[in-house]
């Protein structure tokens, strides 16, 4: 046990570091609800970091480091599907990769070149024709689209479903991570400029103690996301994705109540991070869904 | 980054449990009922003695006072493995963890001889007087006076809360002797100095498990004085950040939860709304096992812990408060005379947020010192 980063790791951490100042703060002219990172995804090409996991000195653990540090980032890009889940799925399928849920829209679905399509307990691929997806108008801030038709798909062996299903909650949990934590700094922000009753918002304890426990528990995802992409167990994926989950649906109200009226606005970044949160709280059957798996496999309780 | 223990973290695991299913009755927790009962604090006595014959008291402590200058890391396994076993060394705990340590760094070397070597050998049970009637989070505002009379201190006032109080050979007493926030020194007061009455309150907590302790005019020596007058919050900061992550309680909890989980399974109960709420709970235990081993490694490569031990602290609570709603409302005949051991943890559960510090100055720290929100004001 050692939380130290190596150097090789420190190297990645600060390469991307450098690379994500440029995306830091969303540009004052963008009032949509999803903000699509498309030179963000171009630069992680271009410098390979797509790859990361698979490389022996970094693995699926750097991987996630990347994905919790991007999705800290206003603007989106379909990162950690690439990152994480993709390594593992059986053969070649190129990315960006999106995701259809019982054949409701998804993130990404549009603009992928392979979809996972779920559908019960069965997980299939497909890589649609550009006029087999269609973008989806949403309130969520994950470019959304769906499938327009049936579309040819590769059905996966249930050993490869399993798998699937595990690197996406270690996906999911890892994009939360980051997510949560810069929804609770926007609202920190927030509360420590903005002053009522002649004082700045942030020195009521009704209001700090509950800052304070977001922060814990956010802290709590990032742990439990981090040693779900060490360990590729499948209870601890299992944990991650439900630690990720019952936190955001805490934090993503909480953190709009701080912000009130002004995080309503498309103008505040606030819904940019709290709007994927809530895009991922309903995947792989939110908490049920997660509560099932961790019973599963940590409870040991039959299917 | 790695989340793998080592080969030798794992023996020192693994020589731990040997010790554990060797010396522990399997009946052990229902037998010696109460974390600070009559009963438990005898077996306390008996148990930390055979873990010192094998050098598992105090593997931490320099070789000095018996140790093995063993890491943060294994300091840390000892007391997961401990707490996870329902915690057989009783009130021990906390010599071993942080009193021990503190009489090492500000102990003269008289006191040292005097109240080390007995700590190390597992005989000898300590209790701390911090709150009182009008001082409990507000430390700072204890009463309890310690007025110089020559070579003699004469203390005088209550404290209350007092775990272990009613088996302790001493007391790691703090009391004031001048006004104001640095009027207040550290006292070692052996037990049964004549004036001391100790009261056991009864509580839904277990048996003997608080007290309150009154001073009536209790005449010390001078050199019972830990330091110097006027250096307990140099000493507390000590004490303090010896036991930053305080104790593993996720460990028992984890172990309950299972437990209770395994006899909704026997019973055919463990349906949707159970398996929702279990899942949520198993989540927090393990988020504050690794919030907790990430102080444990801060420590371990000599970083400074700050908020975030409170952070950890508060990841403990909130995993400790939804393992035993859990039992509450999917087993409850534990409470009931169905579950001993369900019973037992939820007792102790109920401290989990209140002993060492409530759980809300953890909050105030994270929020003025990990968010940096402006503070409250005064």
């Amino acid at each position: 046990m050692d939380f130290e980063l190596t150097s090789d790791q420190e190297a990645l951490v600060s390469a991307i570091d450098k690379l994500a100042q440029r995306f830091e703060t969303k540009p004052t002219e963008f009032h949509g609800f999803a903000l699509v990172g498309r030179e963000l995804d171009e630069e992680l090409t271009e410098g390979q970091y797509f790859d990361v996991a698979q490389i022996p000195e970094l693995g699926p653990l750097a991987a996630a480091i990347v994905v919790e540090r991007l999705a800290r980032l206003p603007c989106t890009a379909e990162i950690a599907l690439s990152m994480l889940l993709r390594p593992h799925l059986p053969g070649e399928w190129p990315r960006p990769l999106g995701l259809v849920e019982g054949g409701r829209p998804g993130r990404f679905v549009a603009g992928a070149r392979t979809v996972i399509a779920i559908e019960g307990d069965s997980v299939s691929l497909a890589r649609p024709a550009a006029a087999e997806v269609e973008p989806v108008e949403s309130l969520l801030a994950y470019p959304m689209g769906r499938l327009r038709s049936c579309v040819a798909s590769t059905l996966l062996a249930s050993a490869e479903a399993a798998s699937v299903r595990k690197w996406l909650r270690v996906a999911l949990a890892a994009e939360a991570s980051g997510l949560l934590q810069a929804a609770v700094a926007s609202a920190v922000e927030h509360l420590t400029l903005r002053k009522q009753f002649g004082r700045p918002l942030g020195t009521f304890q009704a209001l700090r103690h509950r800052m304070a426990e977001c922060a814990v528990l956010a802290g709590g995802v990032r742990w439990l996301a981090l040693k779900a992409a060490a360990t590729a167990d499948e209870g601890d994926a299992a944990l991650a994705a439900m630690h990720a989950q019952e936190s955001a649906t805490r934090i993503v109200y909480d953190v709009h109540q701080m912000l009130a009226a002004m995080g309503m606005t498309l103008e505040h970044p606030l819904h940019l991070w709290t709007y994927r949160l809530k895009a991922l709280l309903a995947e792989l059957g939110g908490r049920g869904g997660q509560a099932m798996a961790v019973a599963r496999h940590c409870f040991g309780a039959s299917a | 980054m790695d989340f793998d223990w080592d080969p030798e973290q794992r023996a020192f695991r693994a020589a731990i449990r040997d010790f554990l299913s060797a010396h522990l009755p399997p009946d052990w927790e229902l037998q010696a009922h109460g974390p600070a009962s009559q009963l438990q604090s005898a077996f306390s006595k008996k148990f930390c003695g055979e873990l010192a014959r094998v050098g598992l008291l105090v593997p931490h402590w320099p070789k000095r006072w018996g140790g093995r200058d063993a890491d943060p890391w294994a300091a840390f396994i000892l007391a997961e493995e401990m707490w996870e076993a329902g915690e057989p060394r009783g009130g021990q705990y906390m010599n071993v963890n942080w009193i021990g340590p503190t009489l090492m760094r500000f102990g003269t070397e008289a006191q040292q001889q005097r109240y080390i070597p007995p700590m190390a050998r597992g005989e000898t049970i300590w209790c701390q007087g911090f709150s009182e009637p009008e001082a409990g989070s507000d430390l700072a505002s204890l009463r309890t006076r310690a007025e110089k009379e020559g070579a003699t201190y004469r203390i005088t006032g209550q404290k209350i809360w007092t775990s272990y109080a009613g088996h302790a050979d001493t007391c790691f007493l703090l009391a004031r002797t001048s006004a104001g926030k640095d009027g207040i020194s550290v006292f070692l007061l052996p037990m049964d100095t004549p004036g001391i009455i100790v009261r056991q309150i009864p509580s839904i907590i277990g048996e003997g498990d608080i007290h309150e302790v009154f001073l009536d005019g209790v005449a010390l020596p001078a050199d019972a004085l830990l330091g110097t007058e006027g250096q307990a919050w140099e000493i507390a900061r000590t004490a303090l950040s010896l036991e930053r992550v305080g104790i593993p309680r996720f460990a028992l909890a984890t172990r309950m939860l299972h437990r209770a989980v395994e006899t909704l399974k026997r019973g055919g109960r463990f349906g949707q709304g159970a398996i929702g709420q279990a899942g949520i709970a198993r989540a927090a235990c393990e988020a504050a096992r690794y919030y907790s081993y990430s102080i444990v490694d801060k420590r371990r490569h000599g970083k400074t812990v700050g908020p975030e031990a409170s952070a950890a602290r508060y990841a403990t609570v909130m995993a400790e408060r939804l393992v035993s709603e859990f039992v509450v409302e999917h087993v409850p005949e534990s409470l009931s005379g169905g579950d001993a051991m369900l019973l037992a943890h939820h007792q102790r559960a109920i401290v989990a947020g209140i002993a060492s510090g409530a759980a809300e100055i953890q909050l105030n720290l994270v929020a003025t010192e990990l968010l940096k929100l402006p503070r409250e004001p005064r």
